[in-house]
C-alpha cells in the first residue's frame, strides 16, 4: 500500500509540475506583454512630457526640456527665447511684407507698382529699364485669374505697327544726390527722386543696344524733369528722326506667329503693355515682369494675411513696431491697436539713447534694435547678432534708419505659442524620473521574459525527465501556411486600426502626424498602451512559434518549400535512376517532335513544292517510326508468348530469335535461357531423384540377401524345439523384427519409387464401393481380432473413377493397416464413400477412427517419410505407410487430407469422376 | 524322392534350403553360381532347379535361358529383386515361378512341393470328364464335389465351393461382388456388402499358397474377382 501511495505521489509530481509550468509560463508571457504595454506608456510619457509641442508661424515646433532648464523660470528657457527668436524672424519678414502691400499702415488695393522696379527690389535696379505701373488689386487678381498669351498671325509690318513707336524707359540718374548704389530699390529708397523717364524710339534702340550712356545723354539733352509720374511724352521729333527700315518692306508678304500677353488689365494709365514698347524683345521681358511681380506679389499677399492673423493683437501676446524711413517718408509697421500706445512707443524709439526700463512693457520681455543708432537692448538671451542677422537677409527692404522694438506679455493674456511654451514647460510631468524608471525596467523586464521564453517555449519534461520539444497544434501547421496567418493578422490588425480611427473620426494624416496635444490626452496614452500590448501578445503568439519550430527543427521540415524540394529530388534522383530508359525512350520521342514541329515549320513557310515535299517528308518519317513502333510491339507480343509458353511447362520452348530486333533481341536471348536453365534444373533434380531411388533400390537388395538368411535360420531354431523359454522369447523378438526389417525395406524402396515418380501406372475404371466393400472383406478378421466395427455409408453405389488398381488398393491397404495398428480396441470405423456435391463431381472417401494414443502432431506432419502418431516408434510399422498412400494418391489425379479432431483421425481422399 | 538343385552364391542360404528340403525327403544338390548349375544340371538327374538371379559367372537369367534350350524342369527364381518387371521377366525367359528373399520357408517348400506335383503327376490328367474343370494345378470335380490343389484336397464350405465353381466355370472373367451375389444367393444384391470379399479370403487362404499373391483366384481391386487362365 506504502508502496502504491508511493507511486501515486510520484505520478502527482511528474504531473504537477508540467501543469504548474504551464501555467507560469502563460502568465509570464502576459507579464511580458504587458511590460511591452508599460514600456509605450512610459515613454510616450517622459517623451510627450520632456517636449512642448509649438503651433508656430509655419507649423509645430517641438521643444526639449533640458534638466538644467527645470531650475530657471520659463522665461529664461531656451525654449522662451527660441520661441521669442521666431518671433523676431517671422515679424521682420511680415514688415518686409507690409511695406510691399501697404500704405500708411494699411492695405491699399490701389497702390501702384512698378513691376520692374518689384523685380529688382533685391539685387538693386539697373541703370535703366522699362516698365509699367499696375494697380496692386489688379496685379492679385491677375495673378490669381492666371496670365494668358495668344497667338496672332501677323506681317512684319503688321507686327511693327502692333507694338509702340517708341518705348518708355526709366533711366537712372547717377548724379542724382538721392541715387545711391547700394539702396537703388523701392522698397528702400524713393525711386522717383534719382529717375526720369524718357521714349526712345526703336531705331534708336537697336543702334546703341549695348552702349545705353548714348541716349541716356540724349535724354539728359532733352531736359526732361525728374517727375514721379510716367507721363508719357508724345510727338517726341527730336528723338523719332529714324523710321522703319525698307527691309521691312521687302518681309510685307512673310505672315509670322507672334505671342501676345492678354492684357486683362490695363495699367495704372490705362494702356495696354505694348504701348510702351516698340521692341519685341523689350516686349516680351516687360511681360515676364508683370508676371513675376504679380506672382510673387500674391505668394506675399498671402502670407501677409496669414501673419496679420498670427501676429494680431488678439491672437498674439506679441507687441512689435518697426519704423523705417524711406526718403522723407517715415512708414511704421505695428500691431499695436492703440493710437495713444503707438506714440508713446514712437516716442521712446525716437530717443537717441533709450533706458531700458522704457521698453518694457507690462513686465514683459522685449527687444529693441536700431543699427543706425547701433543700439540693441533687451532683456532675453537673444543675441543682437540673430536679429542683425536676420535683418541683413532683408536689408534690400530695410533702410539703415529702421528701428525695430518687440515685447512679449509675459502675463501671457493670450493662448499664443508663448502661452502653449509656458503649459508646456509647467505642465511636464512632475514625476519624470520615476517615468523613465518605469520604461527602463520594463524594458528590461520585457527584454528579460523575451529571452527567458525564448529559451523555455516548447521545452517539456517527459516521465523519465529527459526534456523534449513540445509543439503547440499552430506549430504543426506548414511553415509558409503559419507566415501567411501571421501576415494576415498584421493586416487584419492594420485594417482594425484604421476602422477604429474612422469611427474616432480621425483622418489617417491625423494617425501619421499625431499632433502634440493628442499625445498628452489621456485616451490616446490608454490606446497605445492597450495596443502594444496587443500588438505584442499577437506578434509573439507566432515568434514563440517560429522559436518552437527552430528548437524542433520543423521549420525547414514541415515547410511546402522542403516538401517541394524533397519531391523534386526524388524526381530528380528517380529520373537519374531511368536515365537509360529516357535516354533511348524520351530522346527518340522528342527527336521525332521535333522533326514534325520543323517540316510542319517548313511546309508552312515554303511554298508550293516545298511544301509538299515537306509534309511528304513528314508523313513518309510518321510512317516509319509506326512502323518500328509495330515492329516493335509485335516482337513483344512474341517474347510474352514464349514467356507463356514455358511457364506453363514447355521448358524446352525457345522464343524464335530471328526477326528480332535489338533490345527486344537481348530479352529474347534472356527468355531462352531462363527457360534453358529451369529445364536443366528440372532434368537434374529429376535425375537425382531417379539416381536415389536407384540407391534405395540396390542397397535394399544388398540387405535382403543377408535378411533371407537371418529369416531362414531364425526359423530353423524355431524348429529346433528349445526347451529355454528364455531363448524362445529371444527367438520370437528376432523373428518378428527381421519381419519388420523385410517390411520396411519393401517400404522404404516403394516409397522412394513413387516420390522420384519412378513407377508406371496403369488406369483402367475402378468403383470405389466395390473396392471398399472388397477391403473391409479382407480385413474383416483382422478387424475382428481388435474388436473393431465398420460401418459403411455409401452414398452412390457406382462411385467409378480412373485409377490404377493395384496401386489404389495399396493406399487402401496402408490407411486400413494404419487403422488396425493405431485404433483403439472396440471402436467403430466409418467409411463413407460418395461424391462431394452431385453427379459428376468429385468422388470422396472417408475413413474416421478413434485412434489408440493420443495424436500430438501436425496432421501434414504424418504424411511425411518415417512420420508416426507415436514418436517412440514402438509400434509395428515402417512410418512411411501414410506417405506412400499420399504419394500414390497424389500420382493418380486424387488428393489426400488427414484432419486430426483430438483423438478423432479422418483421412478425407477425393478422385475426380470417370468419364462415362 | 525327387533331386532338387539349389543355386545361390549365398552359401548359407542353400544351406538353409537343404534342411527345409531335406526334411520334406528331397535329394539336394548344391551350386553356388550358374555354370555350376549347368554342368551339375548335365552330370546329374535334376527334378527341380532353384536358383538366384544375381550371382557370380553366369546370373540366374542367363542361365535359366541356357537351361531352357533343352529340359524343361520346373524351375523355381529366387530373387531379392521384388519389383515387377523383375518377376515378369523371370517367369518370361521360362521359369515356372517366382519368390521373391526373404521368403518364408514353409512357402518355398510348399512351392516346390507344387510344381513338382504338377511336372510330375498332372502332366497327363484325363480332361475328357465334363464335370471336371482344371485351371493350373487347381482342379473341380462337380461331381464329386472334390476341389484340389496340385493333387492335394481342399475342403470348401458349400458356397465357397459355388462361388469358386462360378468362377472357375468363366475362367478370365472377372466378376463383381453383385455379380457373384446375385448368382449364388438368387437375390438381387442391395447395397453394399462385404459378404462375398470375406468369401473370397476364405478360398483363397484354402486354395493359395500365399493369400497375399494369389496363383488362381485373383482380386482386381475395385473391380471384382477372376481366376486367373494358366
Amino acid at each position: 500500500m506504502d508502496w502504491n501511495g508511493d507511486k501515486m505521489e510520484k505520478e502527482e509530481k511528474l504531473k504537477k509540475p508540467r501543469k504548474s509550468r504551464h501555467t507560469i509560463r502563460t502568465m509570464l508571457r502576459i507579464v511580458q506583454h504587458i511590460s511591452l504595454g508599460t514600456f509605450a506608456l512610459a515613454t510616450l510619457v517622459v517623451a510627450s512630457g520632456s517636449t512642448v509641442w509649438v503651433e508656430g508661424f509655419r507649423g509645430d515646433i517641438d521643444f526639449n526640456i533640458y534638466s538644467q532648464d527645470r531650475n530657471s523660470s520659463y522665461e529664461e528657457s531656451q525654449m522662451f527665447n527660441s520661441i521669442f527668436g521666431y518671433a523676431v524672424a517671422d515679424i521682420i519678414r511680415y514688415g518686409v511684407v507690409s511695406s510691399q502691400l501697404e500704405t500708411d499702415g494699411f492695405f491699399d488695393g490701389a497702390k501702384l507698382i512698378d513691376v520692374t522696379a518689384y523685380n529688382y527690389r533685391d539685387i538693386g535696379l539697373p541703370e535703366q529699364y522699362v516698365t509699367a505701373e499696375y494697380a496692386l488689386e489688379d496685379l492679385l487678381k491677375w495673378a490669381n485669374y492666371g496670365f494668358e498669351w495668344t497667338s496672332a498671325q501677323m506681317t512684319p509690318e503688321q507686327a511693327e505697327k502692333f507694338l509702340s513707336d517708341k518705348t518708355r524707359v526709366v533711366v537712372i540718374d547717377p548724379e542724382s544726390k538721392y541715387y545711391n548704389t547700394s539702396d537703388a530699390n523701392y522698397l528702400k529708397s524713393d525711386i522717383g527722386s534719382y529717375t526720369f523717364v524718357n521714349d526712345v524710339s526703336a531705331n534708336q534702340l537697336w543702334v546703341d543696344t549695348d552702349d545705353y550712356d548714348g541716349f541716356v545723354d540724349g535724354y539728359m539733352e532733352s531736359g526732361s524733369d525728374s517727375e514721379i509720374s510716367l507721363v508719357a511724352m508724345e510727338g517726341s521729333e527730336e528723338n523719332g528722326t529714324v523710321s522703319v527700315t525698307e527691309g521691312a518692306g521687302e518681309d510685307t508678304e512673310e505672315i509670322k506667329s507672334y505671342d501676345v500677353l492678354v492684357n486683362r488689365y490695363k495699367t495704372a494709365e490705362g494702356k495696354n503693355l505694348e504701348e510702351y514698347v516698340s521692341d519685341w524683345d523689350i516686349y516680351y521681358d516687360l511681360c515676364h515682369n508683370v508676371r513675376r511681380a504679380a506672382d510673387s506679389l500674391v505668394y506675399n499677399y498671402n502670407e501677409y494675411v496669414d501673419y496679420g492673423e498670427y501676429y494680431s493683437p488678439q491672437k498674439s501676446n506679441v507687441e512689435y513696431l518697426i519704423m523705417k524711413t524711406v526718403g522723407d517718408d517715415t512708414q511704421i509697421y505695428s500691431n499695436l491697436d492703440d493710437e495713444q500706445e503707438l506714440y508713446e512707443v514712437m516716442d521712446f524709439m525716437g530717443l537717441e539713447d533709450g533706458t531700458e526700463s522704457d521698453f518694457i512693457r507690462d513686465a514683459g520681455k522685449y527687444i529693441y534694435f536700431s543699427p543706425a543708432n547701433m543700439v540693441y537692448l533687451t532683456n532675453t538671451t537673444v543675441a543682437e547678432e540673430t536679429v542683425r542677422g536676420i535683418l541683413n537677409s532683408y536689408d534690400y527692404a530695410y533702410p539703415e534708419t529702421v528701428k525695430i522694438w518687440m515685447n512679449v506679455d509675459t502675463s501671457y493674456p493670450v493662448q499664443d505659442a508663448f502661452w502653449q511654451g509656458a503649459e508646456g514647460f509647467h505642465n511636464v510631468m512632475p514625476h519624470f524620473w520615476q517615468w523613465v524608471g518605469v520604461a527602463l525596467l520594463s524594458c528590461v523586464l520585457y527584454l528579460v521574459l523575451l529571452f527567458y521564453l525564448t529559451g523555455v517555449t516548447g521545452r517539456e519534461i517527459d516521465e523519465n525527465g529527459n526534456t523534449y520539444i513540445r509543439l503547440q497544434p499552430f506549430d504543426k501547421i506548414p511553415t509558409e501556411a503559419a507566415l501567411l496567418i501571421a501576415a494576415g493578422a498584421i493586416v487584419l490588425a492594420v485594417w482594425v486600426l484604421i476602422v477604429m480611427a474612422e469611427l474616432a473620426n480621425l483622418n489617417s494624416a491625423d494617425l501619421t502626424n499625431v499632433s502634440g496635444g493628442m499625445l498628452r490626452e489621456q485616451w490616446f496614452r490608454v490606446l497605445l498602451a492597450v495596443g502594444m500590448f496587443v500588438a505584442d501578445s499577437v506578434a509573439m503568439f507566432f515568434f514563440y512559434s517560429l522559436v518552437r519550430r527552430i528548437k524542433a527543427r520543423t521549420l525547414w521540415k514541415d515547410s511546402y518549400l522542403c516538401r517541394a524540394a524533397r519531391r523534386a529530388k526524388k524526381l530528380v534522383w528517380r529520373a537519374y535512376d531511368n536515365s537509360h530508359i529516357i535516354l533511348r525512350v524520351l530522346v527518340p520521342y522528342g527527336l521525332f517532335l521535333l522533326f514534325n514541329l520543323i517540316m510542319v515549320f517548313v511546309a508552312f513557310v515554303a511554298d508550293g513544292f516545298g511544301t509538299a515535299l515537306a509534309l511528304a517528308f513528314v508523313v513518309a518519317f510518321d510512317i516509319l517510326v509506326g512502323n518500328l513502333l509495330y515492329r516493335n510491339a509485335k516482337e513483344q507480343q512474341e517474347i510474352i508468348e514464349g514467356i507463356e509458353t514455358i511457364a506453363g511447362g514447355q521448358l524446352e520452348h525457345q522464343v524464335n530469335m530471328g526477326n528480332l530486333h535489338g533490345h527486344n533481341l537481348t530479352l529474347a536471348h534472356s527468355v531462352n535461357n531462363i527457360g534453358k536453365g529451369i529445364k536443366e534444373a528440372v532434368e537434374i533434380s529429376m535425375k537425382d531423384e531417379r539416381m536415389k531411388a536407384d540407391l534405395i533400390t540396390n542397397v535394399s537388395h544388398d540387405i535382403k540377401t543377408p535378411l533371407t538368411s537371418i529369416i531362414n535360420y531364425v526359423d530353423l531354431i524355431k524348429r529346433e524345439r528349445v526347451d529355454n523359454e528364455k531363448v524362445q522369447n529371444y527367438i520370437q523378438v528376432l523373428d518378428e523384427k527381421s519381419q519388420r526389417l523385410k517390411q520396411l525395406t519393401d517400404d522404404l524402396v516403394e516409397a522412394s519409387k513413387i516420390s522420384s515418380g519412378n513407377i508406371s501406372l496403369n488406369f483402367e475404371k475402378i468403383n470405389l464401393t466395390e473396392l471398399m466393400n472388397q477391403t473391409i472383406g479382407e480385413f474383416s478378421e483382422k478387424f475382428e481380432q481388435k474388436g473393431l466395427t465398420t460401418v459403411m455409408n455409401i452414398h452412390a453405389q457406382n462411385a467409378f473413377i480412373e485409377a490404377d488398381s493395384r496401386r489404389i488398393w495399396r493406399v487402401i491397404e496402408n490407411l486400413f493397416n494404419n487403422i488396425y495398428k493405431y485404433a483403439m480396441e472396440g471402436t467403430r470405423v466409418y467409411v463413407t464413400v460418395g461424391s462431394v456435391s452431385g453427379e459428376g463431381e468429385d468422388i470422396e472417401i472417408s475413413i474416421k477412427n478413434i485412434s489408440e494414443s493420443p495424436l500430438n502432431c501436425n496432421p501434414d506432419e504424418l504424411t511425411e517419410r518415417f512420420i508416426r502418431g507415436d514418436e517412440s516408434r514402438t509400434t509395428e510399422g515402417s512410418g512411411l505407410g501414410l506417405s506412400i498412400a499420399k504419394n500414390l494418391t497424389l500420382a493418380q489425379g486424387g488428393t489426400f487430407e488427414i484432419q486430426l479432431d483430438g483423438d478423432l483421425f479422418k483421412v478425407i481422399l477425393t478422385f475426380p469422376p470417370a468419364k462415362m | 524322392m525327387a533331386n532338387i538343385l539349389v543355386c545361390d552364391d549365398d552359401k548359407e542360404i542353400v544351406d538353409a534350403i537343404e534342411i527345409y528340403l531335406l526334411q520334406e525327403g528331397y535329394t539336394i544338390f548344391k551350386a553356388y553360381d550358374g555354370e555350376q548349375a549347368i554342368k551339375i544340371l548335365k552330370e546329374q538327374q535334376i527334378h527341380l532347379l532353384l536358383i538366384d538371379i544375381m550371382m557370380p559367372k553366369l546370373d540366374g537369367i542367363h542361365a535359366t535361358l541356357k537351361i531352357r534350350e533343352y529340359s524343361s524342369i520346373p524351375i523355381i527364381i529366387l530373387s531379392a529383386k521384388s519389383e515387377d518387371n523383375d518377376k515378369i521377366l523371370g517367369l518370361n525367359i521360362g521359369a515356372d515361378d517366382y519368390v521373391t528373399k526373404p521368403f518364408n520357408p514353409l512357402e518355398l517348400v510348399a512351392r516346390v512341393k507344387s510344381n513338382l506335383r504338377r511336372y510330375t503327376v498332372l502332366g497327363n490328367l484325363n480332361a475328357d470328364n465334363n464335370a471336371l474343370f482344371q485351371v493350373g494345378g487347381l482342379c473341380i470335380n462337380d461331381e464329386t464335389k472334390e476341389v484340389t490343389v496340385d493333387g492335394e484336397g481342399v475342403k470348401l464350405t458349400p458356397i465357397e465351393y459355388n462361388i469358386l465353381l462360378l468362377l472357375v466355370k468363366n475362367c478370365g472373367r472377372v466378376f463383381s461382388i453383385d455379380q457373384i451375389y446375385e448368382s449364388i444367393w438368387n437375390e438381387e444384391a442391395i447395397g453394399a456388402d462385404n459378404t462375398v470379399a470375406v468369401h473370397i479370403r476364405h478360398i483363397r487362404e484354402k486354395i493359395e499358397i500365399n493369400p497375399k499373391e494369389p496363383r488362381y483366384l485373383k482380386v482386381v481391386w475395385g473391380v471384382g474377382y477372376k481366376i486367373e487362365k494358366q
